[in-house]
């Protein structure tokens, strides 16, 4: 197993690197070698999620904690960022160029009728300031949620349920006009970032390689984390969280540290997400959004490095061919998809190789079925 | 085609006869005949004393009075002038002229509408308010008498006081009194004045507040007049207080019997059996839209479209009592339907999962995705009208406290379920079966219980509770697609904050979110305080993870 996944790493890191913006900004348009703008994009959109999902997999593949707040990092880093590039609106924006807007308000606020910029959007004019935020916003709340939830012992399922109502509290009060974040409409009408014109081909090719420059860091750091001690304690807790806590280890510090990382690296995603899709509103931040980013996990295969990636690809991708060709059936797909991966395939895409060798032995030995491999502990 | 002949020889007996039931009907009242001519008198002599006489027909209290007077007033009573010269007042009823003095049919020569001048629609005003100070119908009777008061025109004092040394219904007097005290507010005389601010005080009024208040800072009125009203609104604001308590208390155990109703269910799948059923609120949809197909079938008939296929239930088509009976019976059935529903869940997903039970959250929301689309595919995307029986809309009202009918149906549905939960639970051998193999699926397994089969019952049990409380929401919101969706979050938190494994602290945690909801709801607006509630229900729960009652064990992972 080892061999060909790092085979496969190296050949998915020179493929989405290299040979996809290459062919994008050389290929002759037209020809078969040539990858469309609109391509790279949903391509950079697809590999967002899936930073996001290998945050997922990092919290409930490697240390058994199912977090349903995880859309709600990745929106709170979206939202960072997409104040920065609303306050570089400027003298784009509507409302300034029908001369309703002297103060250089984003268009929002005006038709809300805020008076003035609120204090605490003002150091948001600074790129650096909204970089910083992105990472220090999620892993602040989610430091602070954290430290009072696993003091408390607060696990398994219980875990589940408050993370999802926090998810859900956050998102009611980003709904909120006066939480000066949009409402309902959030974050929109970007034009550009440090300068560059968002909408401009080459940039958005940027923002692809930027987010595979990320998305192979984030891979690179799990899989080196998982080799350290800690990745070892951070599994044992997985697995026996008591035996781990009576051998010594202050398994409080090592869940809190995997859950503000986690939190910091969908934080990311959501950062590099907002410029490439335009727009961040609440309903990104729902439990659903959550839960569907665990069903990426689970159908690409939870606990394998890889598994998360082909989830979140696999299943975004059936998801923009299925809500063009058939948008009333898609939940239905989804749905089913999600009970068929829990039932019959509990490693996912990335665990069918082993599961097709076993069920082969099993035709072998003509014995009980093996289609339930040793299925760990949740 | 029918031949004309036939057609007059059946009308022409039928209109005589009519017509002569009719006269019959007028020649039988003679009171109503001495009503009609003074009635005749009064519109037709256009002379200085006509509104003093208009006014004098409330003297009469007759309903013929007022009703004539009402279509004086909207310009339809005619005038027709026959061929003689001799005057004939008449209205229309049903397209046919009907004439004042006899209330017999007629056919007009040259109609004329009566017209009405500023001074005659004012008579006609009064006459009619003092008519309904006189109405046989007390409720009438009482919204006539505060009405007058609130007028303070001391013209009606009389009348009132009159009407007191009468009256004989209690909450007709209390209505007079007031009504009467509004009035002496208005008095020349202060020391009357001050004895009717004091009244007003002592009766807790209400509607007077802002009257009183007026006085306190009036410069027409004497300094002792302004402190024994200063007092009265004293008394009447913290009566006001209490009134808006008592209505939050309500309010919020009405929302907390909703909550209650809805977490029911869930106490049992996932306080019970620990299982996360994450379509617990599709269970509810399913109630909903069983109360919403009995109710089509009790009415008009449904045709619904699912996958291209046409189906129509045919409806029994029932009025008044029949029909209004449609949510007796979908209670039962929607019961039923999402008991099944949950039992097909348990056979099909559930009972593979019982030992991962963070694998069963995630398979029922994909469940829970898949049934959202069949409702939406079934019963369309938007939402469906479910309209209240009439034995639940409306409301009554005690000491100033209005209570829905809705409202104090869900408090007794409550009640009623969460007593036969209990004694199914305690007092059943299935609530036995249940209990052991909650506590200890293997060794129940070993004393012969059929674990399997109670896992089955326990489930669809659940899912049977979400689905009446479905059935109530029905009647108290909108039935959608998304009707789960918007319950589920609330519901699990009111079983945990309970305590899991408790119907007792679900009972506790469901009316103390309902009411902590209401209060902060009635002090911010309704999302802010659902998102501080919520808040708090984090806070609490990242404080004493247990809940309210939290289940002492020795077992470690318990």
């Amino acid at each position: 197993m080892r061999k060909p996944e790092n085979l496969i790493m190296i050949l998915g890191a020179l493929l989405l690197l290299v040979i996809l913006p290459c062919l994008n900004a050389f290929g002759t348009p037209g020809s078969l070698f040539h990858v469309s703008d609109y391509t790279i994009n949903l391509w950079g959109k697809y590999l967002c999620y899936a930073i996001l999902a290998v945050s997922v997999n990092l919290l409930w593949g490697y240390t058994g904690l199912l977090s349903l707040g995880q859309c709600l990092f990745f929106s709170l880093g979206g939202y960072a960022l997409g104040m920065h590039l609303m306050l570089m609106i400027g003298e784009q924006g509507q409302y300034f160029k029908s001369g309703n807007n002297p103060l250089l308000l984003p268009d929002f606020m005006v038709f809300m009728g805020f008076p003035e910029l609120p204090a605490h959007w003002i150091p948001f004019r600074s790129f650096w300031f909204s970089v910083l935020m992105v990472f220090v916003v999620p892993g602040t709340v989610a430091f602070l949620f954290g430290w009072l939830a696993f003091r408390s012992r607060i696990k398994g399922v219980y875990f589940s349920i408050l993370t999802q109502a926090l998810t859900y509290a956050a998102s009611l009060l980003f709904f909120q006009n006066k939480f000066t974040f949009g409402g309902n409409n959030g974050l929109t009408d970007f034009k550009t970032l440090l300068g560059a014109d968002l909408n401009a081909a080459d940039v958005r090719r940027n923002l692809y390689i930027a987010t595979v420059i990320l998305l192979i860091a984030v891979v690179a750091l799990v899989k080196w984390l998982l080799g350290t001690k800690f990745g070892k304690v951070q599994k044992a807790v997985r697995d026996s969280e008591n035996r781990v806590l009576f051998s010594g280890y202050a398994t409080t510090s090592f869940k809190l540290f995997i859950f503000v990382l986690c939190a910091i690296i969908a934080g990311a995603a959501g950062a590099l997400y907002v410029p490439q899709v335009g727009i961040i509103n609440p309903s990104e931040m729902t439990t659903d959004k959550s839960l569907e980013a665990v069903v990426w996990v689970a159908v690409g295969g939870r606990a394998t490095l890889l598994g998360p990636i082909y989830g979140a690809i696999f299943v975004n991708a059936l998801k923009s061919w299925a809500t063009t060709a058939y948008p009333d059936y898609w939940y239905i797909i989804l749905g089913g998809l999600f009970v068929l991966a829990v039932l019959f395939a509990p490693n996912g895409i990335a665990g069918f190789p082993q599961q097709i060798r076993d069920v082969a032995a099993w035709w072998k030995r003509r014995q009980a079925p093996a289609i339930e491999p040793d299925a760990t502990p949740a | 085609m029918m031949r004309p002949v036939n057609f007059l020889t059946c009308l022409l007996p039928a209109l005589l006869l009519w017509t002569g039931f009719m006269t019959l009907a007028a020649a039988q009242d003679p009171a109503g005949d001495a009503i009609r001519q003074q009635l005749i008198e009064a519109i037709l002599n256009e002379d200085e004393e006509q509104t003093d006489r208009i006014e004098a027909m409330a003297e009469t209290g007759s309903d013929l009075a007022a009703k004539v007077l009402t279509q004086w007033r909207a310009g339809e009573l005619f005038l027709d002038t026959a061929a003689d010269g001799q005057k004939i007042l008449f209205t229309r009823e049903g397209g046919q002229a009907v004439r004042l003095d006899t209330a017999a049919a007629f056919t007009p020569v040259a109609p004329k509408e009566m017209e009405t001048s500023s001074k005659i629609r004012r008579a006609i005003r009064n006459a009619l308010d003092l008519i309904a100070v006189a109405s046989p119908d007390a409720k009438l009777r009482t919204a006539a008498i505060s009405k007058l008061g609130m007028t303070q025109n001391t013209d009606y004092l009389p009348v009132l006081v009159a009407r007191q040394t009468r009256e004989t219904d209690k909450d007709v007097r209390k209505a007079l009194e007031e009504a009467i005290a509004v009035m002496q507010l208005m008095d020349e005389d202060d020391a009357v004045c001050i004895a009717a601010v004091k009244k007003l005080g002592e009766m807790r009024s209400l509607p007077c507040l802002d009257l009183l208040r007026a006085m306190t800072t009036s410069e027409e009125e004497s300094d002792e007049a302004k402190a024994e009203a200063k007092k009265s609104v004293a008394l009447i604001e913290a009566y006001s207080k209490k009134v808006e308590m008592a209505g939050t208390v309500f309010r919020g155990i009405s929302a907390g019997s909703v909550l209650l109703v809805v977490a029911l269910g869930l106490a049992i799948t996932f306080g019970l059996m620990g299982v996360i059923n994450m379509a617990h609120g599709e269970m509810m949809a399913v109630g909903a839209y069983t109360t919403y197909m009995i109710q089509n079938i009790f009415g008009a008939g449904l045709s619904l479209s699912m996958f291209g296929l046409g189906l129509n239930i045919p409806g029994m088509n029932l009025t008044g009592a029949a029909y209004q009976s449609y949510f007796v019976w979908a209670i039962p059935a929607s019961f039923l339907m999402a008991a099944l529903v949950g039992i097909g869940l348990e056979r099909g997903v559930i009972r593979f999962l019982y030992k991962r039970p963070l694998e069963s959250l995630l398979a029922t929301w994909g469940i829970s995705l898949i049934l959202q689309q069949l409702f939406r595919l079934v019963f369309g995307p938007n939402n469906v009208q479910v309209s209240s029986p009439s034995w639940l809309s409306g409301s009554f009202v005690v000491n100033d406290v209005v209570l829905g009918y809705n409202r104090v149906f869900v408090i007794g549905f409550a009640i009623a379920i969460v007593l036969l939960t209990w004694l199914l639970l305690t007092k059943t051998s299935l609530g036995l079966f249940i209990r052991a193999v909650m506590q200890n699926r293997l060794m129940a397994s070993c004393m012969g219980v059929r674990t399997e089969r109670v896992n089955m019952l326990t489930f669809g049990f659940g899912s049977g509770l979400a689905g009446l409380g479905g059935a109530f929401l029905s009647q108290l919101g909108n039935v959608g697609p998304n009707l789960g969706q918007s319950y589920i979050v609330d519901s699990f938190m009111t079983v945990v904050v309970g305590g899991v494994g408790n119907l007792i602290g679900t009972v506790c945690s469901a009316i103390g979110i309902g009411t902590v909801d209401q209060t902060l709801q009635s002090v911010t607006d309704p999302s802010m305080g659902k998102i501080i509630t919520l808040s708090s229900i984090i806070l609490f729960l990242l404080w004493r993870p247990g809940g309210l009652f939290p289940t002492r064990t020795r077992s470690l992972e318990g």
